[in-house]
């Protein structure tokens, strides 16, 4: 695998973290996002293979049905998250976290039986609206760049603060006159387009598209992505999907080991990291950190450098 | 012989879908004796499931398929089914307090919230997995019908015929569900566990020593999914180191339909899916694999504690 095939999948996985952190980001653990994301990969896939409209007439796949077919999955992702997400976000804790589960497989179990999904094998010959790996690369790093954009505006809006103060405390949030239901559901939906926006993409680099896509495997993984990285700022979850994608591959030369390394990560992680790599108090620290040594002419660098900044971050603390 | 009637296809379709369903009870217990006690789903639970039914294959003398680490290599003896059935159980059992001592303690000590132990039970099976794929191969395993002995592979109940292997699974599932309950109501410690279940710092209080017990109810549901893995293992086909977790999956549909920490919810939740699924007519068998997490989500959605669940906890 060349090493630009590896950044797209990268940058995919921290798209699909993303999707996961959203739901979080008010305190909901929802496992559903490989459900959207099979759901924009099908629809990508089913498009750009059965609509010879979309082909155009050059030899590479037109760019604009690309973002036709963006455009449709978030529609038909959105549309199902909407309604889903009206259901079984009355449900709380790990109630919700298993009717996610469920949603996935049913799911899974569908596409594996529909005869236009191509059952076990899936579709395949998807076109290609690029030639080679650094045009999958640019394209992702647009659209994760947009989501992150999205997500620090979201963070420091009323909305995102909403959205805190319901992950902290759901009574409270609601005592607050804070439309608790409301936002929980437009948190699930914008998860479930970024998903499906990540599953259009995925489809045309992968150039085929099956039902294993989006397993519970799949769940886990960007679930790992999330715990790992850190659930309480985007950059986490962004951090997560980048290193966790790259770690199987880094890991190739132990074979066979490399998803027993997985697992250990994913074992041992949570315990020496609670809060995941990235916090906020570390973010903060660091940033103070940055500007004592940036701000300070170069001869007095180091000298005093730990007194500035907030206290150390407390990482072995009970989240709530 | 004349053709079964339509009675005799319904007590067959019955028997099988109670055989089944005992099974997914028994392994449904296992997640509820956890979630009893530790309010969090153990999902290493299918991981050990087919562990089970890999001990059991090799204990009676099965050889590594030929992905494995070394292919063809089998044990120097050859174990009556019976004897390791209940040998690879109790492997299994000890692999359940590896998976606590390894997946939860650390995670307890700061009293962590409960996704996090979703994440570390679930690396807990990724890795039980990759070993069990590494040493096993990627391949399917299914333990000869020879394991029973002398049994015939069919009996007749009236004009229907059924595998005998269904008559077993129900027996043994039977069997063992009497005893654990048994076990939980009338013994000093199956009031324990069930005092620790309760409240947790209350039984501390009146000592008893939780963490004892939490120990315990991993030992007893690795146990169960080992002998479940063990029992399926006689009637299907394991298809590969997967297998478990698929139908961990689908035993959560199981577990919420009874209603989640509920022994007797988890056995009728159980038969209700086994019974569910052997009724779906062939031509819609790819559909089979829904059936429970329908049933989940319906539950979910009508009646969220469960059949037998009790209240769920609200905060106030």
């Amino acid at each position: 695998m060349s090493d630009t095939t590896l950044l797209v999948q990268m940058l995919l996985g921290a798209l699909l973290g993303l999707s996961v952190y959203l739901p979080l980001a008010c305190g909901q653990l929802s496992l559903a996002t490989p459900g959207f994301y099979a759901i924009g990969g099908t629809v990508a896939a089913l498009l750009s293979t059965r609509v010879p409209a979309l082909g155009g007439s050059q030899s590479d796949y037109p760019l604009t049905s690309v973002l036709l077919e963006m455009g449709l999955a978030a529609l038909v992702g959105g549309l199902l998250a909407l309604g889903i997400g009206l259901l079984v976000l009355r449900l709380r804790g790990i109630y919700l976290t298993i009717a996610t589960i469920a949603l996935v497989e049913i799911l899974r179990v569908v596409s594996l039986n529909l005869p236009i999904t191509g059952g076990a094998v899936g579709i395949f010959a998807i076109p290609q609206p690029f030639r080679d790996p650094t045009g999958y690369a640019l394209f992702s790093l647009v659209l994760l760049a947009l989501v992150c954009w999205f997500c620090q505006r979201l963070a420091i809006s009323r909305l995102g603060r909403a959205m805190a103060a319901i992950r902290d405390d759901e009574l409270a949030a609601a005592s607050q006159a804070i439309g608790v239901d409301r936002i929980k559901l437009l948190a699930f939906v914008l998860s479930a387009l970024v998903a499906a926006l990540t599953g259009v993409v995925a489809a045309h680099f992968l150039n085929s598209w099956n039902p294993r896509l989006g397993n519970f495997d799949a769940s886990i993984t960007t679930l790992a992505f999330v715990v790992f990285g850190g659930s309480r700022s985007w950059l986490g979850p962004v951090l997560g999907g980048l290193v966790l994608t790259a770690l199987p591959e880094l890991l190739r030369p132990v074979g066979d080991l490399r998803l027993i390394v997985f697992g250990l990560v994913i074992l041992l992680g949570p315990a020496l990291f609670p809060q995941g790599l990235i916090t906020p108090e570390r973010l903060a620290w660091s940033r103070a950190w940055l500007a004592a040594r940036l701000s300070r002419p170069l001869v007095a660098a180091g000298v005093g450098g730990e007194a500035s900044g907030p206290a150390g971050p407390s990482a072995r603390g009970p989240r709530r | 012989m004349p053709p079964p009637s339509l009675l005799d296809n319904i007590l067959q379709i019955l028997l099988n879908g109670i055989a089944s369903g005992a099974v997914y009870g028994l392994f449904a217990l296992g997640y509820t004796l956890v979630f009893s006690v530790l309010g969090v789903i153990n999902f290493a639970h299918g991981a050990v499931f087919t562990l089970g039914a890999y001990l059991t294959y090799l204990l009676i003398g099965g050889a590594v398929g030929s992905n494995g680490l070394f292919p063809g290599l089998h044990l120097p003896f050859a174990l009556p089914y019976w004897i390791a059935l209940l040998l690879a159980a109790g492997l299994t059992a000890l692999v359940g307090l590896l998976v606590e001592a390894t997946a939860f303690r650390p995670l307890r000590r700061f009293e962590a919230e409960p996704l996090l132990y979703l994440i570390t039970s679930l690396g807990a099976g990724v890795i039980l997995v990759n070993l069990m794929q590494i040493v096993m191969g990627a391949e399917g395993y299914s333990l000869p019908i020879s394991a029973l002995g002398s049994l015939p592979v069919t009996v007749r109940i009236g004009e229907a015929q059924v595998r005998t292997v269904q008559l077993v699974l129900l027996a043994v599932a039977a069997l063992v569900l009497l005893l654990l309950t048994v076990w939980l109501e009338l013994t000093r410690g199956g009031k324990a566990l069930r005092a620790v279940a309760e409240d947790a710092t209350t039984a501390r209080l009146l000592g008893i020593d939780s963490a004892a017990m939490i120990r315990l109810s991993f030992a007893i549901s690795g146990f169960l999914a080992g002998l479940s893995g063990g029992l399926v293992g006689l009637s299907l086909s394991i298809t590969g180191p997967y297998f478990g977790i698929n139908y961990g999956l689908k035993a959560l549909g199981v577990l919420v339909l009874g209603g989640l920490g509920s022994v007797p919810g988890a056995v009728l939740g159980g038969l209700i899916i086994g019974i569910a699924e052997a009724m779906v007519p062939g031509d819609w068998s790819g559909y089979r694999d829904a059936i429970a997490y329908a049933f989940l989500f319906a539950v979910l959605l009508l009646r969220p504690r469960g059949l037998l669940g009790g209240p769920q906890e609200t905060k106030v």
